[in-house]
Formats: C-alpha cells, structure tokens, sequence
C-alpha cells in the first residue's frame, strides 16, 4: 500500500501544467455565467432607479416644475424620434464628438509619444502643458464660436482641447513603462532605432494609449455637449438649452438619458476593440 | 601581470605552454579593461582595474566573482552596451558593436515581449535581422521543439512558467545561430528542480552540436564547475583564477556532483573566491 505520493518520473515539461483550450474554455463558461450575473445585477439596478424616480416624481419632489415621470419622458423621446427631431441632432453631436476624437486623439497620442521620447522638451514644457489644461474649457467656448462661428468647428475645436491633454497624457505614460531590458536586448539582437519604436516602444505603449482614448471618446462627448449648451444649430446640447429654457423637462431628461445611452454604446464599443487589440494581456490587467 | 589558464596540479596535469593559446583562433580578447563608472554626485568608481582576457572559439568559460565585481559590466562590453574606459574589447577581431551578429545574449529575466508569443518571442531576433517569415518561422518551431516547448508555441509569456519562459528564451537565442553565447546568469531565477532540468536541456543543446563560445556568469559555483571548460574569478577589479575544469565530456549534471575533481576544484575556486 502506497502511504506517501511517488515522486513522478516523467520529465518536468510533460508535468507542467500548460493553460491549453481545456483551461481556457473553462475560463470562458466561467465568464458567461459571471456575465449573466453581472446582467441581471445592472437590470435590476436600473428597474431600482426608474422605480425611484417614478416615486420622485408622483411626490412632486424636489420641486413641482421639475418633476416629470419616466412616462412623460417616454412620450417625448416617442414623438422626438418620430419626429426625426432626436436623430437628426444625435447625429450633429456624434459627428462632432468623432471628427474631434479623431483629430485630437491622433494628435495629443503623437505628442505624447514624443513627448516621452524626448524627456529634455518634456521638462520645458511641461508647466504650459500643466497651465493649459488647467483652464475650465467651457470658459474657452465662447471664444470658439466667434473665432469659427455657431457651427461644428466650434464644438470640435472645445472639444479637441479635453481630448488632446487625455490622449498625450496617456501616450506619454505608456511610452515611458518601457523596460530597459527589453530594449538591451533588442538592441544586442540586432534592433535599430526605427525597430526599437515600432517593435517595442509602441507595443509598450498600446495599452495606456488605448485607455486614454476610451476616456478620451467620453471627454469628447462632454466638450461637444458642453459647447451646444453655450451656443449651436443643432446637437443634442442645443435641445437641452431649448427645452430646459421652456422649462419641458420631461425633454430634458429625456435627451440627459439618450446621451447616457451613447456614452455607454461608444464605451462598450471601445472596450470590444481594446480587448480584440490586447488579447496578449493576462484577464487581470485588462 | 597576465594570467594564463591553468590546471590544477594532479592527476593528470596537461598544463599548455604559454605561447600556445596564441594560436586559437580568439573569440572575445579583453585587453587591459578598465571601468570607472561616474557616479551622480559621488566620487567616480573605479570597477574593473586590467582586465586582460581571451578566450577561444568553441571555449566554455564561467566568470565567477562576488556581487558588484564587475562581471555584468564585461558581458555588456562584449555585447557593445558599454564601453570600457581603458583598454579595449574586441568580439571575433572586431568592435562589439559590429560583432552583434555573431551574438546570442541572454539575461536571468527572460525579457519575453509579453505581447508576442511564445513562437513569435522565438522568431523575434530573426525577424529583427530581417529573415524571412516562412524561413524564421520553421527556424523557431524547429528551437521550440528542441527545448521541448512545441505545444506551447501559441500560448502567451503570462500562461508560461518559468522554466518553460527560460526555455523559450533558451530557444530564441539559439535561433539566431549565434557563434558566441553571452549569458548573464541566465538559469538563477528558477528554482532548483527547474534549473536543473533547464541546464541540462542547454548542456545537452551545446554538446550535440560544434561547439559554440559561451561566456557565461554565475553566482553558482558548482553550475560554473558543472557547465563550463574553464572558470575565471574576477576580484578587485581583475582577474585573480582562471581554472579549466578538466572533467571529461559529456557531463551528466547531477551526476558531476560526485566527481573528485570536481570536489577538488570547488574547493580550490572557493577558496580564490574568497
Ligand atoms: N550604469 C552604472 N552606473 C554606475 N555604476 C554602475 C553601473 N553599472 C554597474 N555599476 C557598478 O559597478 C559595479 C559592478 O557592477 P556589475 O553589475 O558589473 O556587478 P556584477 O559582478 O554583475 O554583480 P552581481 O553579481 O551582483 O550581478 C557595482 O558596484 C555597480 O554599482
Ligand atoms: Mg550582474
């Protein structure tokens, strides 16, 4: 009779415990649950919160003009979208909220990147960096519109301005978790300057560029908003500021919930494509 | 003063006359290095004080010494990352920098790029120096294979053990066929069972093939012993043994242990070591 486990005689590599398929698929049955859970927790969170709200409003609190049902502002959002009046401004902001995204984006993530490449610029510029994005943007918007009138430069030029500190901040940051022993090795493996950027710093660097982006993409919504509440044509920040002037809330609330719902597209969105990108992550640091 | 390897007095001493390591072709020459680092502030500190070094191609050298004697200072002038302040280094007749090619370097954190894997970590050099996808790619299966890792080849660096990460860096560096292996440390991070099993896979890498040149540093003495044609102890800035280890080969590794002579040499380098 065996009293103690025999020490195993097959070579370590045929002992060692490899994470294949079997473990993964494992891993994913695992996650769909998680998932469901997860699903049903933010249902009944969010029936929660209608339910609180419905009970805000039947008591007419806080404040008799505010007070609105979830059925009132249901009926808005019905006739604005049959009305074509939601979609047509849904897609003025969005427009707006990408083009900055896009164009700030690219650039505050190249500014950025050099940025961290060349640490001695950094350090001269660093304190006008710091004082520009102090400023309260929404101070900056009226200068917008009349440098580049009531139209969409407007927005995405306020908008750019969050955009491009979040995106070089992030940028600048991932440039700098380099390793240095990834670098001599790189270096003694052959690797010129160029290869050093392109198969190590950027690589490095992709996962800090990517949250700042997915931050960005949200900043970006606050700036063109912001910017249609000052003064626009069109977007879903210059219905806010028509209706909340005619005191409609149940409007207001209504477009307050659609933007909610847009944030939380583009942020799944994003979260889909950074998982697609950083599939080498382990689960835990993504 | 130059020291010329030599072999323990008895049994056998098959001492070489001095003239005759001249003759072999020289992989790696140190001549007369010295090494002063400046320090931020801090007096300048001088690390490596005539370092005169050569070794042959097909050599296996350990580089034994204490902490902060300087042996990661001399593999990184080998691999053209540091300069020395006096003296020179040449790699194949040749300034380190432009030696890089015939270099295989590997340190004791496998430096798997984590976003690349465990193939992909293998073909890394390769593609660097510009091989064909098709070709580095049967070149890396075939080293992943030799050091046993075949099924893992898909698997990113964070689902990989240790050993198994040592291995596949074991595997990249071989991929480059490089004529001389500069190796710092490279097993100390694992644990017993694995180094053990990794250092024979890499004895049994280097045994079966023409011998490539290794320079290889260690805080093991007995994985000095067991491994290398030779030992050299740097102390006080430069060298103070340089030992072959005449045990026959093959070596089978835990079985070296029991050897006399290798008890004997142990004895002697430690003493030197001091
Ligand atoms: N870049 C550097 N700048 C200043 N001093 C350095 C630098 N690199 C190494 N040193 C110093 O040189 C000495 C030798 O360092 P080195 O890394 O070569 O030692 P080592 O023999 O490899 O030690 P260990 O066995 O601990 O790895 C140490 O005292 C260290 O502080
Ligand atoms: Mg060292």
């Amino acid at each position: 009779m065996r009293t103690i486990d025999e020490p195993s005689l097959a070579p370590p590599e045929e002992r060692e415990d490899v994470i294949g398929p079997t473990g993964a698929g494992r891993r994913r049955s695992l996650l769909s649950r998680e998932t469901l859970i997860v699903r049903g927790a933010q249902l009944m969170v969010g029936l929660l919160l209608l339910g609180l709200w419905q009970l805000a409003a039947s008591a007419r609190w806080p404040e008799p003009v505010l007070a609105r049902s979830p059925g009132q502002t249901a009926s808005y959002l019905f006739d604005a979208a049959g009305s074509g009046e939601l979609w047509s401004n849904t897609r003025a902001t969005l427009k707006a909220v990408l083009a900055a995204w896009v164009l700030a984006g690219a650039a505050g993530t190249v500014a950025g990147v050099a940025l961290g490449l060349a640490p001695r610029v950094e350090r001269v510029l660093t304190p006008y960096l710091d004082a520009a994005n102090a400023m309260p943007r929404i101070a900056l918007a009226p200068l917008f519109i009349v440098a580049l009138g009531i139209n969409t430069s407007a927005k995405v030029a306020l908008a750019s301005t969050l955009v491009f500190f979040i995106a070089l901040s992030g940028a600048r940051a991932g440039v700098r978790s380099t390793d240095a022993e990834w670098l001599r090795l790189s270096t003694v493996l052959g690797a010129g300057k160029r290869q050093l950027f392109v198969k190590v710093l950027i690589p490095v660097a992709t996962p800090a560029i990517f949250a700042a982006l997915r931050l960005g993409l949200i900043y970006s919504l606050l700036g063109v908003v912001g910017s249609e509440l000052i003064s626009a044509r069109d977007g879903l920040g210059q219905l806010i500021a028509y209706y909340s002037s005619t005191f409609r809330m149940e409007a207001v609330y209504g477009i307050l919930l659609l933007l909610g719902l847009v944030a939380v597209t583009l942020n799944q969105l994003m979260g889909l494509a950074e998982r697609r990108l950083l599939r080498w992550q382990p689960p835990a640091d993504r | 003063m130059t020291m010329t390897p030599h072999t323990l007095p008895a049994p056998a001493d098959a001492g070489r006359a001095p003239g005759e390591a001249r003759e072999i072709d020289e992989a790696i020459a140190f001549n007369g290095v010295g090494m002063t680092y400046s320090t931020n502030g801090g007096r300048p500190r001088q690390v490596l004080d005539g370092v005169d070094l050569r070794l042959a191609r097909g050599e296996f050298t350990a580089l034994v010494g204490r902490s902060g004697s300087g042996k990661t200072t001399l593999l990184n002038m080998v691999a053209g990352l540091v300069d020395p302040t006096s003296g020179s280094v040449t790699v194949m007749g040749r300034r380190p920098r432009d030696a890089r090619p015939h270099l295989g370097f590997m340190l004791a954190r496998d430096a798997l790029l984590p976003w690349r894997s465990a193939l992909r970590n293998v073909e890394y050099g390769l593609e660097l120096r510009g091989v064909p996808k098709a070709e580095r790619r049967s070149v890396a299966l075939h080293w992943l294979d030799a050091v046993h890792l075949r099924h893992a080849e898909r698997l990113w660096p964070w689902q990989l053990s240790q050993g198994m990460r040592q291995r596949v860096a074991l595997a990249r560096t071989w991929a480059l066929d490089p004529d001389i292996l500069v190796m710092d440390e490279p097993f100390a991070a694992l644990d017993m069972n694995t180094r053990q099993s990794v250092q024979q896979r890499f004895v049994d890498l280097w045994q079966s093939e023409e011998h490539r040149t290794v320079l290889f540093v260690t805080h093991d003495l007995g994985e000095a012993i067991a491994l290398a044609d030779r030992v050299v102890v740097i102390g006080g800035g430069r060298v103070v043994e340089d030992l072959k280890v005449d045990i026959e080969r093959p070596r089978d590794l835990p079985l070296i242990t029991l050897n006399r002579r290798y008890e004997e040499i142990y004895q002697h380098l430690r003493g030197r070591i001091g």
